[in-house]
């Protein structure tokens, strides 16, 4: 079967991209360009169908409701930026010779990034099973980024831009430092590098996972039970993570999807039922301020704190905290 | 019951039969990591076998043994049966994006076009002879007809390198349009596709000077030549054309509209032209006699072909 995806890619590659990069003489990006309109696509899908999804979740059991709701609209503008692929398409541009010099240099050394599938030829064929096991393997590396985030002092203040929002709702997920996004970039590259990551093969899997993360975010009265919530992470558990008590560099629940990595490294915490979101300690322009002004006051938080902050020790949230 | 048994076996094996005589075509889905087998005779995908990430090009082995797929994502080349599109071993390999073995059959040159880095294999042993970090987007390759120097086209920086294979050194590297992709050689010259442009450049192997531009539409990606050397074939991805030069005098014979970013070409026994159009998961099967263009349905990002009924 065609896929609509990738036939709308087709069309906007071939209508308005490759007739833009050939008139301004960067054909060289042609190719990168294709795989963005596809990323574009499947983007532009994910934010429509979380948007058909979500908007009624948190409309029908709002855990919050807000006599206006401004602050979310930058969280708007900062999905659009992401999921449609803007910011990854600069971050991969940015960072393109850099990669190649890395797999060069490294391939010269005679490293080839290993795949699961070579190291477990019996995977192959077995698409899904194989992209679980990536999406396990993704999503552990995840908790690690995400925990060192709040370990170090300069890192958690870019990441607290993040945490700032008093009025998380499902458009929160991607409300991140630009420079947070490009460290989360440099992670995942090396990761892939380590295990040979597929890039678009499994387009729709990808957005199951991605709504799930928007999902995590809602304003919504949503749990999955005693077993579900051990098994998946939902609104509910993933609302402590950003609750004004666990803001911080001490926190809890740091899982994205899965919340086996907590409860494996003791950072799980069932315990709290639908608290209020935000980061006290942030100053206003990180909670309500325009996408720039949060930029900036994430800037100058990291500079203040990149004078003291160093290593902390790795510290879960015990229940309770 | 019987009777319906029988003419079952037999209408199965009727078309089957017609399968076998017009042959596979083995399509490299690069966008979903996918071989698509499809069955010449009726247009129909047989199967699709899965591969690793990134499949782009594809060689037949001198000894027409084994079909190498290159699988640039996972670092992997493929050997498949040419006759049944089935994968018989995988080897290692860093990054191969194009491929092609000198006419000698002694080399295999791979590119690596994410790599910055041109291979050359011993074709016998498959042992890497040597490594050349070449800048940037080493993309197409061809070679002299005695085997004596291996062409690359260097994407990134317009420029068409010339391995000497005898001494495993670069000759030199030259200037020879924007974007330059698909490379050829032909009446003892290099043809390069320019693909920031609109028409291939004339160069001499001996220095990498541009002789004349010829212009074919822009875009210019690949050229072929026809099994019978009379008609060169060059598609244009960004105008969405085709177009027939004569191999000579490389006058316009006719131009045919492919949509979809036209890129590899490969010849059927019946004269047909199986294109690979990459944006919109299909390969056009081209009439070059009536113009007439039949469209069947692939992978993602159909990028290289190979037709095991196909003409060479």
């Amino acid at each position: 079967m065609t896929d609509p995806f990738s036939l709308a890619a087709g069309w906007l590659h071939e209508t308005l991209l490759l007739p833009a990069l050939y008139a301004v003489g960067a054909m060289e990006w042609e190719e990168i360009a294709f795989g963005w309109a596809l990323f574009a696509c499947y983007g532009l899908a994910q934010v429509a169908v979380t948007f058909a999804i979500c908007l009624p979740l948190e409309r029908w059991r709002p855990v919050e409701r807000w006599p206006d709701q401004k602050a979310v609209w930058v969280d708007v503008f900062y999905t659009v930026l992401s999921r449609v692929g803007v910011l990854p398409l600069v971050t991969f541009v940015l960072f393109y010779q850099l990669q190649v010099g890395l797999n060069g240099w490294l391939s010269d050394h005679g490293w080839i990034p290993p795949t699961l599938e070579r190291l477990a030829p019996a995977l192959l064929g077995h698409h899904l099973l194989t992209f679980f096991l990536y999406a396990v393997i993704l999503d552990l590396s995840e908790y690690w980024r995400h925990r060192l985030s709040h370990m170090f002092g300069w890192w958690w203040a870019l990441h607290s831009l993040h945490h700032a929002q008093r009025q998380m709702t499902f458009w929160s997920d991607d409300r991140n430092h630009v420079l947070d996004d490009l460290i989360g970039f440099v992670w995942f590259t090396a990761v892939a590098l380590l295990i040979g990551i597929p890039p678009m093969q499994f387009p729709l899997l990808v957005l199951l996972l991605r709504f799930l993360e928007s999902l995590s975010h809602a304003n919504a009265r949503l749990s999955y039970g005693w077993l579900g919530e051990r098994l998946l992470v939902s609104p509910r558990y993933h609302r402590s993570h950003h609750s004004v008590l666990a803001a911080g560099q001490r926190s809890a629940n740091y899982g994205a999807i899965l919340p086996w990595w907590d409860v494996l490294f003791g950072t799980a915490d069932f315990s709290r039922a639908y608290v209020r979101t935000g980061d006290p300690s942030a100053e206003e322009a990180l909670a309500t301020g325009s996408y720039f002004q949060q930029q900036w006051a994430g800037l100058r938080r990291m500079a203040r704190m990149a004078g003291w902050a160093g290593p902390r020790r790795a510290a879960g949230l015990k229940r309770g905290h | 019951m019987r009777l319906v048994l029988a003419l079952f076996v037999l209408l199965t094996s009727a078309a089957w039969g017609t399968a076998q005589a017009g042959g596979i075509a083995i399509v490299l889905n690069s966008g979903d990591a996918s071989l698509s087998l499809i069955d010449m005779a009726h247009g129909t995908e047989l199967r699709r076998v899965p591969v690793l990430r990134e499949p782009h090009h594809v060689a037949l082995s001198p000894d027409g043994r084994e079909l190498l797929v290159g699988d640039a994502g996972a670092n992997e080349m493929l050997f498949l049966d040419p006759r049944t599109g089935e994968i018989k071993r995988r080897l290692p390999m860093a990054d191969p994006y194009h491929l092609a073995f000198s006419p000698d059959g002694k080399w295999l040159t791979v590119t690596g076009l994410a790599r910055n880095q041109v291979d050359v294999y011993d074709a016998a042993s498959m042992t890497l002879a040597k490594r050349f970090p070449l800048s940037s987007m080493p993309s197409h390759v061809a070679y002299a007809p005695d085997s004596s120097t291996a062409y690359v086209t260097l994407q990134g920086t317009n420029r068409l390198a010339a391995i000497d294979l005898r001494r495993l050194v670069v000759n030199w590297t030259a200037e020879v349009g924007a974007t330059p992709a698909g490379v050829l050689w032909l009446n003892g010259k290099l043809l390069v596709a320019n693909m920031g442009s609109d028409h291939f450049a004339v160069v001499d192997p001996v220095d990498g000077r541009v002789e004349t531009r010829v212009h074919t539409g822009r875009g210019a990606h690949q050229l072929f030549l026809s099994p019978d050397g009379k008609t060169l074939w060059v598609n244009n991805r960004v105008d969405g054309t085709t177009v027939a030069l004569d191999a000579k005098t490389y006058a316009l014979i006719r131009s045919y509209r492919v949509p979809g970013g036209p890129d590899c070409i490969d010849f059927a026994f019946d004269g047909k032209l199986w294109i690979t159009q990459r944006f919109i998961q299909k390969v056009a099967v081209l009439d070059p006699a009536t113009g007439a263009i039949q469209s069947l349905a692939v992978g993602r990002s159909p990028h290289g072909i190979f037709l095991t009924g196909g003409e060479r």
